[in-house]
Order: C-alpha cells, then structure tokens, then sequence
C-alpha cells in the first residue's frame, strides 16, 4: 500500500494552512458518556449537562436512527468523539479505510476534538477489540510517536490519546508508563486524556502510587478526564464501567485537579447503564468538587 | 520483524490459542501471578465478542438459552474471528455458521432465525434514501406507467427462508411461546426495510415476491404487469400490479421512480 499517497499535501502552503498541533482544546465544563439508552430523555428534556463525548465507531454507520439522533444533539450540545479501534500502537499496516471512515464522521460531527487510546487492538488481520497493552520500550515509544504523527497528518488535526487499565506489566520496558505517555505527547504533539480511574486501577494492579503517575505527567498537555467505574477482584482491579465512580477515584480526582487545573471532565459508564438521573448525580459532583478545588477565577493550567 | 511485532504476535496468539508463549515476558504482580494477570484479557476476548453477538441476535438468544447460546457464541468467535474494526459488524457471517457447522446446521431454523435478526439489524442502520410519495406517482401521464422503473430503498432486502422462522420470530419477539420449528414446503419469501427508523418486515405472495424482485432488477412496470399474467388472471395483472406498487411506497420501500432507465 502506498502510505504516502494517502497522506494530505506536505508542501510548505498546505502545511501553513494545518491547524497547529499543540494548539488546546477549550474547556468544555462537565459532561457525559452518550448512549443510546439516553437519546429521548436528552432529546425531550435537555438536561443540564455542558458536553457529551461519543464513542465513533457506534456512528461509523451508513444511517439511520443512531446517527440522525446525532445530529440533534450535535445542534444543542458540544461533542467530542472517542474511538476504541484506532489501534495506534499496533505494528500492523495503517488502516487507512477506518481513518477515512473517522475523518468523514468528524466532518458531519465537527468535534472539539478526536481521542483513543494508547494501546492496540489486534494485528495480522485480526480485531480482539480490547485495549491491549504495551510494553514502554524505546523501539514502541519511536513507533507509536510516528503512527500518530500519521494519524494527525492524515485527520489534519491532533489527536488525544487516553491511558488504559492494563493488568500486565512486560519485562522488557525500559521507562514507566507515565514517562511513556509524556514523551509520546512532547514529541508527536498530541494532547493526552487523563482516565483517572484507570490510573487507580493500573496503580493497583502494578503496585505503585498513583500520585507518581498523575505527577508525571505534564499539566500542559491534558485535554479531558474520564471518571468511571471498576471492579475490585481482590488482587486486581478490572476496568468494567458497570459501576458509580469509588472514593478512592474520587479522591484522586480531587488530586487530579489541583496538578492539571479545569479540565474538561465527564462521566463514563459503558455497561449496567443506569438511567440518565443517576449518572447525572455524578456529573454534578464533578462540578461541584472542581468548584470546590479550583473556585471559578483561581482555575489553573 | 521487530521485537514489538513479535511481542504483538505473541499476545494475541496467547488470547486466540491459549499458547503461553507470551507469558516469559510478563511479570507477575505484587498480589497475582501472571498467568491469572493475563487471564484477564483472555476471558475477555470471548466474552466481549460473545456479547456482541447476543446483543445483535436477542431473540435466537432467547430461543436458545443462556447456555446454548453461549456455546454457540464460543464456537461462533473461534471459527470468524473479528477482522473489522467496528463489532458492528462482527456478528454478521452468524447465518453463514449456522448453516455450515454442526449441530448448528441439523437445525435449519437456526440460520433463518439468524438471517432475520441480520436482515432487520441491517436495515436499522442503513443509509439514508429517499422515499416515493405516492403524490409524486400522479405526475407520470397515463402512457408512461407501462414505461415506469423504480429504485428500492436501501434498507430494503428480499429474504428467503426454509422454516417457519419468522413465525418463530414474531411470538418470542411478542413474549409468547414459539411454535415448533418446521420445514416450509415453500420458502417463506420475507421483504426487510426500515420504515422511518423501524426496522419491518412482511411476509409476500409468491407473485408479489417474483415482482418486487424483477422490479428492484430494472424492469419496467409494463413488463412487469405481462408477467404478473402468467401468475394468476391476466386480465387482473395490471390491477395487482398497481396494487403491489401502492403498496411499496406507502411502505416506504421505493427511492426512485422515473420513466426508461433509472439511474444507479
């Protein structure tokens, strides 16, 4: 496959018209997790929730009622979209077919932004539509910043980039996820989604501090927090987002906001979908306990 | 290859095919071994993929059971393993295994079962299209009709099953003890659309069937009209054809009328 030909225009005038890299996103307030279960009461009832993130790949579709349900709440609501397959750090071939797929649903939803994740989801052909992880290696670090420098060509505008619950460690890395993760954004200029409770989750699993992780990554380049649920297995932790956020990730929240300052934050809940109500309970607290830390005139980053 | 290929290639080699290769190069945890660690992702894969396909197939789920269902999804996931981005799409070579792999294949209502939640899941989320007013029909002189070609929605699909399915279909889908799966005489000739946002579907008549199927193939209402004839009265056939018409738009099932050749 002729990779270069996929790519955008180079020369020095189309390069002049690419949105700058580094540029951050605005801060969108306080949001949620889209899901069907929810399209009519956010239809009739406009709750007060500042923005949605929707995951991309449940509108990669030709039509019908997922996407015209879209394009209402795209007219009322800012959204950013949030894929699960971009697979960015596969050593598979570029799937050029699902970033043109993505491109197009970005052109009808005009988000504020586009995430993923850090991690891969298959190679030799082959989806196992997980988060896998990866080993923080030198060699993974040069080819991850190179496949996102090819995404963000390709989409003409950066991307952000999630950390995952991982529950294995490789022995061959040679630095720590964070460094990982601070390294990759510095050099391919990409912004990074803070999941704050996979950072609890990964911390426990692995056995370090989560205060070490959210300190080392660098305050300027976090776009979002995810606030989520998961299940305790008494000696690891599984990301499931059946459950309400725990103490322990509330807390680390808190810690959250005092290093990155307002952050476009949101609930996520992918499975055991309450109705909107209870989810919006936790929405509020995200308002509340950021009014609480930062004071509106005294936010930081 | 590089050594994060391979590593690549050995992680999921050890999720697909319990090889555990990949294990030498993962450490154990302060609180749990690595053959537990990794576990994770290996239960996992199946149950996620076994989910997607018991969300796209509800109603053969209930037909089966937790248990059968659950092993048919297993053997399902093993032999197509997802090779699309988007689980959307995982579910949908379902009928295919159903129909080639035993015990699935000594029970076709199985695979019609299966077809049928396809077909409908299918028309939920296909493109967008047109839709022929029946207004619009009164525009065409008298003269052009027998000249009259018509474009289908593309939500539209023909399916034909070899059991009672869709019978099958309807009482589970309507909390009802389902009949007993029987073998047709005649195939049950289905027409799939999505009406509005509603997937629907309505058994047709032979006749009716053998037209929809010519006219969505290009030929003209005139045509059509002379081989509604050798069906039933001849006499009639123009009157049956103008009454399967009336009924396709009304139903939402046409995109395009136009007199001669229609665009494609």
């Amino acid at each position: 496959m002729n990779v270069a030909s996929r790519l955008p225009d180079t020369s020095a005038a189309a390069l002049a018209d690419r949105p700058a890299q580094s540029a951050k996103p605005p801060f969108l307030g306080f949001g949620l997790g889209l899901r069907h279960q929810h399209y009519d009461e956010i239809l009739n009832g406009n709750p007060p929730i500042d923005w949605f993130e929707v995951i991309s790949e449940n509108y990669m579709l030709p039509g019908g009622q997922p996407l015209r349900a879209l394009d209402r709440i795209c007219e009322r609501y800012p959204v950013v979209m949030h894929g699960v397959s971009l697979s960015i750090a596969s050593t598979a071939p570029p799937n050029f077919e699902y970033l043109q797929a993505l491109k197009d649903l970005a052109r009808r939803v005009e988000p504020k932004w586009i995430s993923d994740h850090l991690c891969w989801t298959g190679v030799h052909g082959k989806n196992l539509h997980d988060l896998l992880p990866i080993p923080y290696t030198r060699e993974a670090l040069d080819h991850v910043v190179s496949r996102v420098q090819l995404v963000q060509d390709f989409l003409g505008r950066a991307i952000v980039l999630e950390n995952v619950s991982t529950y294995v460690q490789f022995n061959n890395s040679e630095m720590t996820e964070w460094e990982f993760l601070s390294e990759l954004s510095r050099r391919s200029g990409c912004g990074l989604l803070f999941d704050i409770n996979n950072v609890y989750v990964s911390a426990f699993n692995h056995g370090y501090d989560p205060l070490t992780f959210l300190n080392g990554i660098p305050a300027d380049r976090v776009v979002q927090f995810h606030m989520a649920g998961h299940s305790h297995m008494g000696t690891h932790i599984i990301d499931t987002h059946d459950h309400p956020v725990c103490e322990d990730v509330w807390d680390l929240y808190v810690a959250a906001l005092k290093r990155f300052g307002r952050v476009s934050t949101m609930i996520e809940r992918d499975d055991n979908i309450p109705p909107l109500d209870e989810l919006l309970v936790e929405v509020v607290r995200t308002r509340e306990i950021a009014e609480k830390v930062l004071p509106t005139g005294k936010q930081a980053g | 290859m590089s050594d994060f290929a391979r590593q690549q290639a050995e992680f999921q080699r050890g999720i697909l095919s319990d090889d555990d290769t990949v294990l030498a190069e993962i450490l154990d945890s302060p609180r749990e071994k690595r053959e537990a660690l990794f576990g994770v992702y290996r239960y996992a894969y199946g149950s996620r993929l076994v989910e997607a396909v018991r969300n796209d197939h509800e109603l053969l789920h209930l037909y089966l059971g937790d248990e059968m269902f659950d092993e048919m999804g297993h053997a399902y996931v093993k032999a197509y393993p997802s090779e699309h981005p988007n689980l959307r799409w995982f579910s949908r070579s379902l009928p295919d295994f159903l129909r080639s792999n035993a015990p699935y294949s000594d029970h076709p209502v199985l695979s019609d079962l299966a077809a049928l939640e396809k077909a409908l899941n299918d028309a939920f989320d296909a493109a967008e299209g047109a839709v022929v007013e029946l207004t619009e029909m009164a525009g065409f002189a008298p003269e052009a009709w027998s000249d009259l070609r018509f474009r289908a929605h593309s939500s539209a699909f023909r399916l034909d099953l070899a059991t009672n399915a869709s019978a099958i279909w309807l009482a589970l889908k309507n909390d009802e003890t389902p009949p007993e799966a029987t073998a047709l005489d005649q195939p049950a000739r289905l027409l799939i659309w999505r009406q509005d946002v509603t997937p629907m579907f309505r058994e047709l008549s032979a006749e009716e069937a053998m037209m929809w199927d010519e006219a969505v193939n290009g030929i003209s209402f005139g045509v059509l009209c002379e081989m509604l004839a050798t069906y039933d009265d001849p006499d009639g056939a123009a009157g049956r054809g103008a009454g399967y018409l009336h009924g396709w738009i009304t139903a939402g099932l046409l995109t395009g009328v136009s007199v001669g050749k229609i665009d494609s």
